[in-house]
């Protein structure tokens, strides 16, 4: 193979950026939004500042960067270009426009139009996304495991979406038979498992050994991986349309357990076999998040015993394993990932014609590295004591303390991220 | 790091300034890493053989930018000729021994 410019997989960072910006922006107003709402988090989890902060931190934080990353991404693993930067370049103003709409909808507990529009423009977002990652990777050279990840993690997405947006109509006209509040766990589930964990896992089993420099690969790990978190999400579906007896749910909380614990022991081995010695503190928080998407598969179970023993469900218990996912391992590993992926996605657009010179300075020199450990040890200590303040009532300044420390590691992270954004010349 | 070349005086003069092509993940220059194959100076044209650390290495357009300009620059009014293989693919044998001890590091 002669490499020319023409079997370029590079995206413009014009086209990824954006989505960078407009999640750090979301997880720093996510992140305020927590600060003054703690007494939420001892209420009912249908509450609207944590409708609203969990739509914000799901779609605004989590969803726009995973876009982002995988925008840049997927060219790489597909062997291909981007299908299309326009349609990308329309996902983002899509999304963009409609998150805020739908985060006020929930903030004021207002289902009209606000909210309808916010979940229809995101709708679209997640098809336009869909359409140009499905284009990009049949187009693309190589098929592979890590591309089916992705693009069905993408067509989970946009179910979630499309089931998210019935949610809000049914509130104002019934067309479902029950209440919004009895979908939700579908809803959630669909979204968390199918895009989320799907995504990750997809990306991660390909990153995270080339960031550590690992030859280990194991496709058909990978592939019993895909297989058992689709099944866990089909037999959940199935479970809860037709299965009158709840403790069946068990089933599916299993095979998930049973696909984490093996992705955890794709990573080990990827770690196993670095040939650098050195981690970096990205990768380490990145290997880190993996571990702690084990918290909320923990407390799951927890909350599925608790209900099979005393046949009804604690509201903290769930309040605790929605903020372990959203704040705890998506946090996390976007935290990590951000300072891997970003000053690469700028050193290129910096130094590409720099690269034959001396003292070019690497990707990691443009992440400052006080800032990131300040980030990292206040979102450690902030996660924590949040998760404590859910769990034990009466713990108000707990709860207060925590979202001080949290709302410290986004304003860090913000800072960081700014100085990669506008890093000039050296 | 076992680098086949037609033109031993050619592939030192190259190697010289290939060192300056670092990886820009691992840090350390590609002839340490182990990913140039082939060196050979033909009839006006330079043609290099080389691989990368992976096949979706995101950096790897970057990498055989910069190994295209150092031997541009170095070897005016040669033609360059930059082959991309994964036949065989690279492994950690490869890596020099101060590659190793850097990456020890």
């Amino acid at each position: 193979m002669t490499a020319t410019k023409d079997s370029s997989t590079h995206t413009s960072p014009r086209v990824v950026i954006p989505f960078y910006v407009y999640a750090a922006g979301c997880l720093l107003i996510s992140t305020i939004l927590l600060f003054l709402s703690t007494h939420a988090f001892q209420q009912h989890y249908f509450h609207p500042r944590v409708l609203a902060i969990t739509h914000l931190m799901a779609i605004g934080w989590g969803t726009m960067m995973v876009l982002g990353a995988s925008h840049q991404l997927v060219p790489v693993i597909s062997e291909g270009k981007l299908y299309s930067e326009k349609l990308a370049y329309l996902s983002f103003m899509l999304a963009a426009v409609g998150i805020p709409l739908l985060a006020y909808g929930f903030f004021k507990f207002n289902m009209g139009d606000p909210a309808k529009w916010g979940g229809r423009l995101v709708l679209l977002s997640a098809f336009s996304y869909l359409i140009n990652l499905g284009k990009t990777i049949s187009n693309g050279e190589s098929e592979n495991v890590h591309a089916v990840f992705v693009f069905t993690a993408a067509a989970w997405l946009f179910l979630t979406v499309f089931f998210g947006l019935a949610l809000v109509y049914n509130f104002t006209y019934p067309v479902m038979p029950h209440d919004s509040l009895h979908y939700l766990p579908l809803h959630a589930h669909a979204g968390v498992v199918g895009w989320f964990l799907l995504l990750v896992m997809g990306v991660g089993s390909r990153l995270i050994p080339m960031f550590l420099i690992s030859k280990y690969n194991n496709t058909r790990l990978l592939w019993a991986i895909y297989y058992l978190i689709n099944s866990a999400l089909i037999s959940y579906v199935i479970i809860f349309y037709f299965v009158d007896d709840s403790r069946w749910v068990v089933l599916p909380g299993i095979l998930l357990l049973i696909s984490i614990l093996l992705f955890i022991r794709y990573c080990f081995q990827a770690f196993r076999s670095r040939i650098r010695n050195h981690v970096d503190g990205p990768m380490r928080l990145s290997l880190l998040s993996i571990a702690m998407a084990a918290l909320p598969i923990l407390m799951l179970m927890i909350i599925i015993t608790s209900i099979l023993i005393s046949k009804g469900e604690k509201a903290n218990l769930i309040l605790a394993y929605g903020f372990m996912i959203f704040f705890g391992w998506i946090t996390a590993i976007i935290f990590g990932m951000t300072f891997k992926t970003l000053p690469f996605i700028i050193w290129n657009k910096v130094y590409h014609h720099r690269m034959a010179q001396k003292n070019t300075p690497n990707p990691k020199d443009m992440v400052n590295s006080r800032l990131f450990k300040a980030m990292s040890v206040t979102y450690l200590i902030g996660f924590a004591l949040f998760v404590l303040g859910i769990l034990v009532p009466g713990l108000d300044g707990v709860l207060q303390i925590g979202a001080g420390f949290l709302l410290l590691s986004t304003l860090f992270y913000n800072v960081n991220v700014s100085l990669v954004i506008f890093h000039k010349l050296k | 790091m076992n680098i086949l070349t037609n033109n031993e005086k050619f592939c030192n003069q190259s190697l010289k300034q290939l060192r300056n092509v670092i990886d820009p993940e691992i840090g350390l220059n590609i002839v340490d890493l182990g990913l140039l194959y082939e060196l050979n100076l033909e009839e006006g044209k330079i043609v290099c053989r080389m691989t990368l650390t992976s096949q979706f290495c995101p950096m790897g357009e970057v990498i055989l930018d910069g190994v295209h300009e150092a031997l541009q620059n170095t070897f005016e009014g040669y033609q360059v000729e930059i082959e991309l293989t994964f036949e065989p693919p690279w492994n950690e044998e490869r890596i020099s021994e101060h590659g190793r001890h850097f990456l020890r590091q």
